[in-house]
């Protein structure tokens, strides 16, 4: 008699936490090569080790959970914990970066000509773009609450719509951010306005864009038939991290585009 | 004896019929049957979708069968051929890459002799 007598779950040994671990190494010294000797040999290897190393990692996931059935209530329960542990660890990088821009901003130093936004600097208008990219990701607020409805519903069309909107809404915040990098009058290297500028954004942005591929992978699972009306967990993390994605903006609009401007 | 779901441990706590008293009387006793799993009933069919085929059929049932395979295989190989190769791959390139990375490294803090 082999099966186990309790309801968690005992992975089999897997070698991606190793080929996880050894591809952050080649990604850091990857870049320090780059910046440093111009090479981009180890930073694209480390990438790519990196991309095999989630793919195959989270396929396995999928393998255990929907296929093998290992994902009870109180495993669910664990990885509901872990997920807003790790969204929370976001909220504090974010934080650091919030920290940075009101440490400069509220006391802008006399190089700065003592006022903010800085001597120099022409900020974008909030109310243009930047107003639009908040509503665009507010709508998409709306859409993935109405696709998480419909799954619950047990209605497939409305939620594989539903979840298709949210990810276009996000990939036209992407393009919308984009040409409003290109159209900038500054640079990141336009003083500490810049640096918090473009470093606050483009970390914002670079979620957006994971938070997009994440929606992007619930949607090809949920074609696939892997949701049920009771468990998709894998939603709801997807849900989590995008509303959080979402709050961001809007303390990045509020703070550095309106009240910074 | 009546049970109540305690949301926060997701597990059945008994409780007394008061916990499951309405005005209106007792809140029938909830079947003890388990509901069938929800790939056994067809999710709800508008009339229209019938003309999609929206990728395929669900093919997790077989998914489900294949996977659960006692065959002591562990889950990253048990697709057999093509997770080989592909482990094999990352194995290879991350493995490899470490031993470029340390050789980069090592001759990069070599002093630059002029």
């Amino acid at each position: 008699m082999t099966h186990q007598t309790h309801a968690y779950h005992m992975v089999n040994p897997s070698p991606w936490p190793l080929t996880g671990a050894l591809s952050a190494l080649l990604m850091t010294s990857g870049l320090t090569m780059w910046f440093h000797f111009n090479s981009g040999t180890l930073l694209t290897l480390g990438l790519l080790t990196n991309s095999l190393t989630m793919y195959q990692w989270w396929r396995d996931v999928v393998r255990e959970s929907t296929f093998q059935g290992h994902h009870t209530a109180v495993v669910q329960t664990g990885l509901r914990y872990g997920m807003i542990l790790f969204i929370m660890s976001e909220v504090f990088f974010f934080a650091g970066f919030f920290w940075a821009f009101y440490h400069s901003s509220l006391a802008p130093t006399p190089n700065l000509g003592g006022y903010w936004p800085p001597a120099g600097i022409n900020p974008l208008n909030p109310m243009e773009v930047p107003l639009l990219n908040t509503l665009v990701l507010l709508a998409s607020g709306v859409s993935i609450t109405w696709a998480h409805h419909s799954l619950m519903e047990g209605n497939r069309k409305h939620s594989l719509q539903a979840l298709l909107i949210t990810i276009s809404l996000g990939i036209y915040f992407t393009l919308l951010q984009t040409s409003e990098y290109f159209e900038a009058s500054f640079t990141i290297s336009d003083g500490i306005y810049g640096s918090t500028f473009f470093v606050a954004t483009g970390f914002h942005g670079l979620h957006v864009m994971i938070g997009s591929t994440f929606l992007t992978i619930c949607f090809l699972r949920q074609l696939k038939f892997h949701f049920t009306s009771k468990h998709h967990f894998g939603f709801e993390a997807a849900a989590w991290y995008w509303h959080f994605v979402d709050v961001v903006w809007l303390f990045l609009y509020i703070s550095i585009y309106w009240w910074g401007s | 004896m009546y049970y109540k779901f305690s949301g926060f441990t997701q597990k059945l706590a008994g409780t007394w019929a008061s916990d499951a008293y309405i005005p209106q009387g007792l809140k029938p006793v909830v079947s003890t049957e388990a509901p069938p799993i929800i790939f056994a009933t067809p999710t709800k069919l508008a009339s229209d979708s019938t003309a999609y085929d929206y990728a395929g059929k669900n093919k997790v049932p077989e998914l489900q069968k294949f996977f659960q395979k006692s065959d002591g295989v562990p889950i990253h190989l048990k697709r057999g051929l093509p997770d080989q190769m592909l482990y094999r791959t990352t194995m290879a390139l991350t493995v490899g890459g470490t031993i470029y990375c340390l050789i980069a490294l090592y001759m990069a803090s070599q002093p630059k002799n002029k």
